[in-house]
C-alpha cells in the first residue's frame, strides 16, 4: 500500500537522460572540459592498446641504448638498462590508470555507503562513524599510505586498496552532508510519513539526489590518486621493477643516473601532469554543469 | 564560547585515541612480529630463548595488553625505544626531526598564502579577463603537477644549468639562519606552489561571492574607491573559508613536506619515517605516524577555536 501511495504521489518520473544530446550539449557549453574528456579519452585508449602504440616491449633492453639521447629511435631517451622510455611511459600509463580508477571506486563506493547510513541513521552510529573518519583523515596521507603499503606487499591490488583507505573518510563526509540535507526535503519526510521502509526510502529518494555530489568527487578524487600512486611509486612502495609506473620512473634507482640523463626526470612527470590536469579541468566542468548552485563561479 | 571549546577539545582527544588505536592496528596487521623483525633471520635461535625475548620484550601478551602498554610508553613520554637503534628513545629522534617538518610546513603554508590570496583576489577582481584565465592556468598547474615532480626537475635542470646544488647536510634553523634558508627554500617554493592552487580557487570563488553581497553594493554606493572596497569590505568575509581550507590542509602540509624532505635529503619527520620503514623499525613508525595525526588534529581544533575570534557573528551557545 506504502510503495503504492508512494509510486503516485512521490515518483514523476524524469524522463531518461538524451546521452547523445547530453553529451553534445555539454560539449557545447563547456568545451575546455569536452577537450579535456578528449585527451583523458586518448590516455586510456593508449594505455588499453599499449601493444599497439608502443614502438618496443615494455622490458626490451637495446644494451648499446643505454642513457640514450632522445632520438627517433627512441623518442624520449634510453634509461639506466637500455629499456625505452616512450615504451614505458605508455606501459606505465596502465597502472596509473588502474590504481586511479580502481582506488577511486572502492573508496568512493565505501564513502557512499559510510556516508549515506551514516547520515541517515544519525545518532550514535554517525558518531561513531564520524570519528573513525576523523582519524583515518589526521593521519598525513602518505604517513597513512606508507604505514599501509608497508603492511600489505607491494602489487597493484594491495596498492589499490591502501589508497582507498585514504579516499573513504573524505567522500564519506561529503556524502554524509549530502544526505543530510536532502534528509530534509519534504519528499523525504512524506516518504517516510507514508511508511515506506527505510532502505527504500534511501534506495528510491535519497540516493539518486546525492548522485551528482558523488560524480564530481569522483572525477576530481582520480586525479589526485594518480599522483598519490606516483608519489608511492617514487619512494619505491607501489608497484615493482620490472613493471613500469609513471611513479618508480622517477624513484631513486632512476634518480642517479639523471646528472647524466636529465631526460629521464621529464617523460613520466608531463605524462602525470597532462593526465591529471586533464582530469581536473573535466571534473570542473562537470562540477559547473552537475552542480547548479556552483554555475558562474 | 567556552562550552563549545570544551566540546571541541573533548572530541580532539577521542580522535587522538582513536588515531592511536588505528596505528595500532595497522602495525599489527604485519605478519611475522617485531622479534623476527629484530633479529631479520629466523630457524638458527632455539624455540624456548626465542619465547623469553619475547617475553622481555613483552609481545607475547594479548593485543589489548601491548596496546595499553605501548599508550603507557605515550604517556611516560618516550614512546617505547627504536627497535634497530638499542636504547634510543622514539620520542628523542621525534623530538629531532620534527623542528625542521614544522620549518617546512610553516614556511611552505606562509608562502602558499602570499601566493595564493593575492592571484586569488587579482582573479577575481578581473573575473573572465586574461590575468583570470592566466590565474587559474597556474591554479591547476599547482593541483595537477606532483611536489615531488617539480622538486626533482629543479633539482636535475638546476644543477646542470643554473648551478644549483642540493643541500647536503642540514644545518638548524637556530645554528645559522641564513644557511638554514638556504637550504629550505626551494622546498619551501614547491611546497608553497602546490598549495596554493586550492587557496588561490578559494579565494577566487569566496571575493566573487562576497562582490554580490548587499553590503558590497552598499560601501560602492556611498562612494568608496573599488580598492578600499575590496580590502575592507570584501576581503574581511572572502577569507574566512580561506582559513578553514588552511586548517584542512594541515594534513596535506604534513604529506608534501614528508615527501620533500626525501628528497632534499632534509633529516625531518618524513625523512625518519621512511628509514624507519625501510628499516621495518616499527615502534618508531607508530611514533612518528601517532605525533603526525596528534598535530593534524590540534591544528584542526585551534582553526575551530580560531572562528569565533575572526568572525564576530559566530556566537557559540
Amino acid at each position: 500500500m506504502a510503495a503504492i501511495a508512494e509510486e503516485l504521489v512521490l515518483a514523476p518520473r524524469a524522463a531518461p537522460p538524451r546521452l547523445v544530446g547530453g553529451l553534445l550539449g555539454f560539449a557545447r557549453h563547456k568545451p575546455v572540459a569536452a577537450g579535456a574528456a578528449l585527451v583523458l579519452l586518448a590516455v586510456c585508449l593508449v594505455a588499453v592498446l599499449a601493444p599497439v602504440f608502443a614502438p618496443y616491449g615494455p622490458n626490451t633492453v637495446f644494451l648499446r641504448d643505454r642513457l640514450a639521447h632522445p632520438s627517433s629511435r627512441h623518442l624520449f631517451g634510453g634509461d639506466q638498462l637500455g629499456r625505452d622510455v616512450l615504451t614505458r611511459v605508455i606501459y606505465g600509463a596502465r597502472v596509473s590508470l588502474a590504481a586511479g580508477l580502481g582506488a577511486t571506486a572502492l573508496g568512493v563506493g565505501f564513502g557512499v555507503l559510510f556516508g549515506v547510513i551514516s547520515g541517515y541513521a544519525g545518532g550514535l552510529f554517525d558518531q561513531v562513524i564520524q570519528r573513525c573518519m576523523d582519524a583515518i583523515m589526521a593521519l598525513p596521507p602518505i604517513i597513512l599510505l606508507m604505514v599501509l603499503a608497508t603492511t600489505l606487499s607491494p602489487n597493484l591490488r594491495n596498492v589499490i586498496i591502501a589508497i582507498a583507505v585514504f579516499v573513504t573518510p573524505g567522500s564519506a563526509r561529503i556524502v554524509r552532508g549530502a544526505v543530510l540535507s536532502v534528509k530534509a526535503m519534504t519528499y523525504v519526510e512524506a516518504a517516510q510519513a507514508l511508511g515506506v521502509p527505510p532502505s527504500r526510502v534511501v534506495w528510491r529518494h535519497v540516493l539518486p539526489n546525492v548522485v551528482a555530489p558523488v560524480i564530481v568527487i569522483a572525477s576530481i578524487t582520480v586525479g589526485s590518486v594518480i599522483i598519490i600512486e606516483a608519489a608511492l611509486g617514487f619512494l619505491g612502495l607501489s608497484v615493482h621493477e620490472p613493471t613500469a609506473t609513471w611513479g618508480n620512473m622517477l624513484n631513486t634507482g632512476a634518480q642517479s643516473y639523471m646528472e647524466q640523463a636529465p631526460w629521464l626526470a621529464l617523460a613520466p612527470g608531463i605524462a602525470i601532469a597532462v593526465t591529471v590536469f586533464a582530469i581536473n579541468l573535466f571534473g570542473d566542468g562537470l562540477r559547473d554543469a552537475l552542480d547548479p548552485r556552483l554555475r558562474g563561479r | 564560547m567556552r562550552t563549545y571549546a570544551l566540546r571541541r577539545l573533548g572530541a580532539a582527544a577521542i580522535v587522538i585515541m582513536l588515531v592511536s588505536v588505528a596505528v595500532f592496528i595497522m602495525m599489527h596487521l604485519l605478519p611475522g612480529d617485531a622479534l623476527i623483525v629484530k633479529l631479520g633471520a629466523t630457524g638458527r635461535i632455539p624455540q624456548d630463548r626465542m619465547d623469553a625475548l619475547r617475553h622481555q620484550m613483552g609481545i607475547d601478551q594479548p593485543l589489548p595488553v601491548q596496546y595499553a602498554h605501548w599508550v603507557g610508553h605515550i604517556f611516560d613520554g618516550s614512546m617505547g625505544t627504536s627497535l634497530i637503534f638499542d636504547g634510543q628513545k622514539v620520542s628523542t629522534r621525534i623530538g629531532d626531526a620534527l623542528p625542521i617538518t614544522l620549518e617546512l610546513g610553516v614556511l611552505g603554508m606562509a608562502a602558499a598564502l602570499a601566493i595564493g590570496v593575492p592571484l586569488g583576489i587579482l582573479s577575481a577582481v578581473y573575473q573572465d579577463r586574461p590575468l583570470d584565465y592566466l590565474v587559474r592556468v597556474i591554479s591547476f598547474l599547482g593541483l595537477s603537477l606532483p611536489g615531488f615532480w617539480i622538486g626533482l626537475v629543479v633539482i636535475v635542470y638546476g644543477t646542470r644549468y643554473l648551478g644549483y646544488s642540493p643541500p647536503r647536510g642540514y644545518v638548524g634553523v637556530l645554528h645559522d639562519p641564513i644557511a638554514n634558508l638556504k637550504l629550505i627554500w626551494i622546498p619551501v617554493l614547491v611546497l608553497g606552489y602546490g598549495l596554493s592552487a586550492s587557496i588561490m580557487r578559494m579565494t577566487r570563488s569566496t571575493v566573487l561571492e562576497a562582490q554580490r553581497e548587499d553590503y558590497t553594493r552598499t560601501a560602492r554606493a556611498k562612494g568608496l574607491s573599488g580598492h578600499v572596497v575590496v580590502s575592507r569590505h570584501v576581503l574581511r568575509n572572502a577569507l574566512i573559508p580561506v582559513v578553514t581550507l588552511v586548517g584542512n590542509q594541515a594534513a596535506f602540509v604534513f604529506s608534501g613536506a614528508l615527501i620533500l624532505e626525501v628528497l632534499f635529503v632534509l633529516p625531518g619527520m618524513g625523512q625518519l619515517t621512511y628509514t624507519s620503514i625501510l628499516q621495518r623499525d616499527y615502534t618508531q613508525v607508530e611514533g612518528c605516524a601517532l605525533v603526525a595525526g596528534a598535530i593534524v588534529v590540534l591544528i584542526n581544533l585551534l582553526i575551530d577555536l580560531s572562528y569565533g575570534v575572526i568572525d564576530p557573528r559566530i556566537r557559540y551557545a
